[in-house]
């Protein structure tokens, strides 16, 4: 008998397929699909969500006594301006807003769960005046209001639940960090949409409360200084706000089209506000 | 950040990994040509004429596929399908297995080598996601004619 190993043709065992369209293929497809179920599950999260009672929230912070910041004495001179803001924004009658002044660095505010509002004194002390002040409270106020907090909650819960159900809980690979990450920032778009929700709703607070919206834009000059911006900011489709200058153009377009008034007379910040 | 260094890693995996697959076909067929006189056989029956020595010959190779193949064969791994970005990579060890058996039976002074078998082994053990690589031992009875 005769043995032999002839030459066989290429091509048998492998696939002549370019990787390169593989590639493009499978994370196309994939990133679409997540894209897709993402806003979906995010879409059907944020309407179960917006139905929690405001009680539960309340009892739910309530029941944890460290996820809000202990009493500064601030927080007196601060809270009489939240009601009247809230009184101004046609609020539920649940709905009660807790203001919390921190004595910290940090340039933010922040709104939480059961209409608790956070001030850290590093964006106060910089505001020139009541009239940007109310601005950002009406901003936070705004979230409370359209139940921004527990909307998210609810969002990111339910998203990163799926997420993990899709690639397993300890991920670790990059086609799961991938998966992860697409998720994430297709949620972010949520999180933008809800800021220019809120600036909307604050500016209409501001006209309503002082008759002209002097002063708030105020409130952007301070976010756009280096001061508050250590990192820089991040491409927008990577942000949880919108991009600040983008913040501004939107608001001076609203002034414009309802025609409110830019100007007017600013009112000075609250007695008792420690000015560094 | 990470987005850079994830398509640095990316785009570095596809060109290295492209120009050492290409690299390794080339020499493979090149080999395949000259030890085309040793044909490795998977009958465990030995030609009936033969008179001389029987040896064990082996060859085992460890590949690993590039940062870009993993990543394609994880999104492959989400939707199902052939993940064809290993192909490649199994072919070649096979292959790469056998010739270096090959190579060995050669030095040995044999003709051919009989009852020729393939093992292939995944070495991430422990590390399922860290490393894509496997090993593949060919091994087999070389005739050694006396």
């Amino acid at each position: 008998m005769e043995y032999s190993n002839p030459k066989l043709p290429e091509g048998i065992n492998t696939t002549e397929e370019h990787p390169l369209k593989e590639f493009a293929v499978l994370s196309g497809g994939v990133l679409l699909c997540i894209v897709v179920v993402v806003m979906a599950l995010g879409f059907s999260a944020d309407l179960l969500a917006r139905r929690i009672p405001f009680s539960y929230e309340q009892a739910m912070v309530s029941s944890y006594p460290g996820s809000v910041p202990e009493s500064h004495p601030v927080d007196a001179v601060l809270q009489p301006l939240a009601g009247r803001i809230a009184e101004a924004m046609d609020l539920p009658d649940d709905m009660t807003i807790t203001v919390h002044y921190q004595d910290s660095e940090i340039v933010n505010a922040a709104a939480t769960f059961g209409g608790h509002i956070i001030l850290y004194r590093g964006l106060v002390s910089r505001l020139p005046n009541e009239n940007a002040l109310a601005m950002v409270m009406a901003h936070e106020i705004a979230h409370i209001k359209h139940r921004h907090p527990i909307r998210s909650l609810g969002r990111v819960a339910m998203v990163s639940l799926s997420v993990m159900a899709l690639v397993g809980i300890e991920g670790g690979d990059t086609a799961s960090s991938v998966v992860n990450d697409a998720g994430g920032l297709t949620l972010l778009t949520f999180s933008r949409a809800q800021e220019q929700e809120a600036d909307r709703e604050a500016l209409a607070a501001v006209n309503k409360l002082y008759g002209h919206t002097a002063g708030a834009m105020d409130l952007y000059e301070v976010l756009l200084e280096p001061a508050s911006e250590s990192v820089g900011e991040l491409p927008a489709f990577m942000s949880t706000h919108p991009l600040t200058l983008d913040r501004i153009r939107e608001l001076k377009a609203m002034q414009r089209d309802l025609g409110w008034s830019a100007s007017g007379t600013t009112q000075p910040l609250p007695v008792g506000l420690n000015r560094p | 950040m990470e987005l850079l260094i994830f398509l640095t890693l990316l785009i570095l995996g596809y060109i290295t990994g492209r120009i050492a697959e290409h690299r390794h076909y080339r020499s493979i067929l090149e080999r395949e040509d000259t030890l085309r006189g040793i044909p490795a056989i998977a009958s465990k029956v030995l030609p009936t004429d033969f008179r001389g020595d029987t040896r064990l010959v082996t060859g085992s190779v460890v590949v690993s596929v590039d940062y870009f193949k993993r990543f394609v064969a994880g999104l492959r791994n989400l939707v199902g399908g052939r993940i064809t970005t290993y192909e490649t990579l199994l072919d070649r060890a096979r292959r790469e297995a056998v010739l270096r058996m090959k190579a060995e039976a050669n030095s040995q002074g044999a003709t051919m080598v009989f009852n020729v078998k393939l093992e292939t082994a995944s070495i991430s053990k422990g590390r399922r996601n860290a490393i894509g690589s496997v090993e593949v031992l060919a091994y087999g009875t070389a005739l050694i004619p006396g």
